[in-house]
């Protein structure tokens, strides 16, 4: 049971063990170049990159496909809207139809610009746990704490929000299941019925995580946390030589690309 | 004799805008090394107690409000009360806040700001300690609810403490995960901490030192284990049973059979029996 | 109790009475068509979980006889809520089939002896929803499309039966009740559809030792009215004082089953399995007497001792 956000495949590959910092700047540099780029040679230099990236990783090509699957309707629509209204010579026009091969590169180049962006940025979901990235975010947004952001909670809140995805699920699962032991129908009946039958679901959930919040709060203040306190970590996000290397070879990626 | 490390005398609680005490005249003292176990019936203000222990909360008023030395009915007090009671809550699954075991064990040192080292060094031994090894990169909530309660438990433990309280910590485990904690609690004894113990199994008072009966917030028992025990009146009041040793007895002494003393565990009523014969 | 796969026949305890004299006084005078008999042939259901599929139960085969009681026993996670939702149908099995009454599922008849199952979940606060108990109770039985008027007698009668007469209790709000009142609540509520095989999921959880009498009490008196009753608990005294068969699930399969047994291998079996032996059967272990005799509760063992 776990939700679309927190596309993340266990391993310990290369990748998963790289700073999520420089993991989260390289792919940022890498989709800025790719906008900026906008040739076929460039964009094959980044794509032979990212699919580099990928398989240093070791995630299974189907997982990429599972990320990849919902924005298929994007990239095909993208593709569409390219080939059908992009202005060149047409080889072939019916009513507000013009096709030409300027427009079907076009439309291939954008479809592909799409496929490498989603490929480097799901390098990036699948090795690196959504509390790392965030904690991660939580670093590079410390400039903010000057305007006085509270960047540092603002991320443990995340966290906890995050860690808490999974546990509301089986709740809201367990509720539904307990009214359906009781007669409740979710599947059948107009819009409007179904929508009633959610009311008595969300009453519990609702009280429940009220008196999560409680506990939580109480629970983290018995283990001394203090908001504005100034925390140290277990593991510490620490920037190692793979992590330069990473940026080095990132930023040849992006000069060659920009190059060629 | 030294001072007692739990130093309560006197103590009230209301709940904001509630009308009566929630707790009231509440008197308790706990040495190093000593075990009290907390026993009522659901509501009777158990878990309240709890929290006023750990300097989660202001007391309403109190005597005399001490925890390892420090005044809970001020607010410095109980931030540093906090530093040496441990709270255990009930339920494991609200208490878990991190992405792995390992980090949840290490997030009561990383907010007193603990070096990364000493951190590490404290949370593997709190894995060992616990039997969590094999699990400390996995997920809170892909954990067995005795994995949750080890899990639970070593976060609150890798602070040094000098006391705990644990508030009905075997509730939602097997035998075999009971028989865990409570070895566990043991050596916390043996270590020298100052154990509160919440419970509503009986089997689990009778290894007490003292207990501490609670019924609507009041204080109606303090006192021995086997004199608890013996009170029926008592039991009934506060909602309790008997270990099963001790209603076998019980059952013997309503036919005319009784045995010399009330015993507590099989082994002081196989004993009683073979004494009788 | 018998080894899964073992039909060896060892000495086995045979179970006789059950529950607690005091509190199995009959409350339904028709209780032949009060339990349901049920046959679990094979089930076999898995969970996604991340990468992989993760058996939950696997081939699980049993039979309980209409008004029997079942302790279902195993450590956490052993697959005893599993099993529980797959009987009531909130899961369908991926290989095997739960029958009910002899009827194999699929078809309207099916589904109506689904209905005749009642499930109380461990966590009485995810069960309670409404503004008063009182329409708490009545979710359940409206859904059966009763009259109002026998919508309201099976309100006031659970409320009656499990301590929470509806004078008194009937307009409270749910969450305000106390622990232990909640969980008599979420019982209420299943009871009101008069249930003739009863699930419980681990009933007796964090209740002070008077409710938890008192739970067991209704559930004697349930037991005592012909309802069939399975029973998944950590509590193995309780089981073996309310419960005239077990089965032990280890990992989602069946490692024993049956009536309840003893010897040293059945012990061996309960301690593998995060369990250990009612503490009665314990003392007549120690006492050297025939466990055949072993009583289920104190009463029984102070009438053979004195």
């Amino acid at each position: 049971m776990r939700p679309a956000i927190a596309q993340y495949y266990p391993g310990d590959s290369l990748m998963h063990r790289l700073d999520p910092r420089a993991k989260f700047v390289a792919v940022s540099a890498l989709a800025l170049a790719l906008f900026v780029r906008d040739s076929f040679l460039g964009l094959a230099v980044y794509a032979a990159a990212a699919a580099l990236a990928y398989a240093i990783s070791g995630v299974p090509v189907r997982w990429f496909w599972r990320a990849f699957k919902p924005l298929l309707w994007l990239v095909g629509l993208t593709f569409l809207a390219q080939v059908v209204f992009a202005r060149g010579t047409p080889f072939f026009s019916f009513w507000f139809v013009h096709l030409s091969w300027s427009g079907i590169e076009l439309a291939a180049f954008l479809s592909l610009r799409l496929v490498v962006l989603v490929l480097a940025g799901s390098v990036l979901t699948l090795t690196t746990t959504p509390i790392a990235l965030t904690d991660g975010l939580a670093w590079l947004g410390r400039p903010l704490r000057r305007i006085k952001v509270p960047t540092d909670e603002l991320a443990l809140m995340v966290t906890i929000a995050l860690r808490f995805i999974p546990t509301l699920l089986v709740e809201l699962d367990t509720i539904m299941r307990a009214q359906r032991a009781r007669g409740a129908d979710f599947r059948s009946g107009g819009l409007r019925e179904r929508a009633r039958a959610l009311v008595p679901v969300l009453i519990p959930l609702f009280v429940l995580s009220f008196r999560r919040a409680d506990d939580l709060a109480l629970a983290m203040e018995a283990r001394c946390y203090q908001p504005g306190i100034v925390r140290t970590r277990l593991h510490p996000l620490r920037a190692g030589r793979a992590d330069v290397l990473l940026l080095v070879v990132t930023a040849a990626v992006i000069a060659a690309g920009l190059l060629v | 004799m030294t001072a007692p490390l739990l130093d309560i005398s006197g103590l009230h609680y209301r709940y904001p805008g509630a009308r009566s005490d929630a707790l009231a005249d509440l008197d308790l003292s706990v040495h190093e090394g000593e075990f009290v176990a907390v026993v009522g019936a659901n509501g009777s203000g158990k878990s309240t107690l709890a929290r006023l222990l750990g300097g989660l909360d202001r007391p309403a008023a109190a005597r005399r409000a001490g925890a390892c030395g420090h005044d809970l009915l001020t607010g410095d007090g109980r931030l540093a009360a906090r530093r040496d009671v441990g709270v255990l809550f009930q339920n494991p699954e609200n208490q878990l806040v991190a992405e792995h075991v390992e980090e949840d064990i290490a997030f009561g040192l990383e907010n007193l700001g603990w070096p990364s080292a000493d951190i590490r060094r404290r949370v593997d031994e709190m894995l060992a300690r616990f039997d969590l090894k094999d699990l400390r990169r996995r997920e809170p909530h892909l954990l067995s609810g005795g994995q949750k309660q080890r899990a639970a438990l070593a976060g609150v433990l890798a602070i040094p403490r000098r006391a705990i309280v644990l508030d009905e910590p075997t509730a939602m485990l097997d035998p075999a995960g009971r028989a865990d904690v409570l070895a566990a609690v043991a050596a916390l004894r043996v270590e020298g901490l100052a154990v509160v113990y919440i419970t509503q199994e009986m089997d689990e008072v009778v290894g007490a030192d003292t207990v501490v009966g609670l019924e609507g917030g009041s204080e109606v028992y303090a006192g021995g284990v086997d004199d608890l025990f013996a009170d029926g009146e008592l039991v009934r009041r506060l909602n309790l049973g008997l270990p099963v040793a001790a209603e076998v007895a019980q059952e013997l002494a309503r036919r005319g059979r009784p045995l010399p003393a009330l015993p507590l565990t099989l082994d002081a009523l196989l004993a009683g029996l073979s004494e009788r014969s | 109790m018998k080894g899964a796969g073992k039909k060896a026949g060892r000495a086995a305890v045979k179970a006789r009475g059950g529950a607690d004299a005091a509190v199995a006084s009959p409350t339904a005078t028709d209780t032949s068509a009060a339990g349901m008999g049920l046959a679990c042939r094979g089930v076999t259901f898995s969970y996604e979980e991340g990468r992989e599929a993760v058996p939950a139960v696997r081939d699980v085969g049993f039979e309980l006889a209409a008004g029997g009681s079942l302790a279902l026993l195993g450590a956490s996670g052993a697959g005893k809520s599993t099993l529980l939702q797959l009987v009531r149908g909130l899961d369908e099995p991926e290989a095997g089939a739960v029958v009910l009454d002899g009827v194999k599922p699929g078809g309207e008849r099916y589904a109506a002896l689904r209905r005749e199952i009642g499930l109380v979940f461990q966590i009485p606060e995810l069960q309670l929803f409404a503004a008063s108990a009182r329409e708490d109770v009545a979710f359940g039985p409206r859904r059966l499309r009763w009259s109002d008027e026998r919508v309201k007698e099976a309100v006031s009668a659970a409320l009656e039966l499990v301590g929470l007469p509806e004078e008194k209790f009937g307009d409270r709000h749910p969450y305000a009740l106390s622990g232990g009142e909640q969980r008599r609540l979420a019982l209420a509520g299943v009871l009101a559809m008069k249930p003739r095989l009863l699930l419980l999921d681990e009933p007796f959880v964090s209740l002070d030792p008077g409710t938890r009498r008192q739970l067991a009490g209704i559930l004697g008196r349930l037991k005592g009215a012909g309802v069939t009753i399975i029973l998944a608990t950590h509590d193995v005294d309780l089981a073996w004082a309310l419960c005239d068969d077990v089965l032990v699930l280890s990992a989602g399969e069946v490692a024993a089953s049956g009536a309840w047994e003893f010897d040293a291998a059945a012990r061996d079996l309960l301690v593998r399995n995060r369990l250990r032996e009612p503490q009665l059967v314990e003392l007549w272990r120690r006492l050297g007497r025939d466990l055949a005799t072993a009583p289920r509760t104190a009463a029984e063992a102070a009438e053979a001792l004195a």
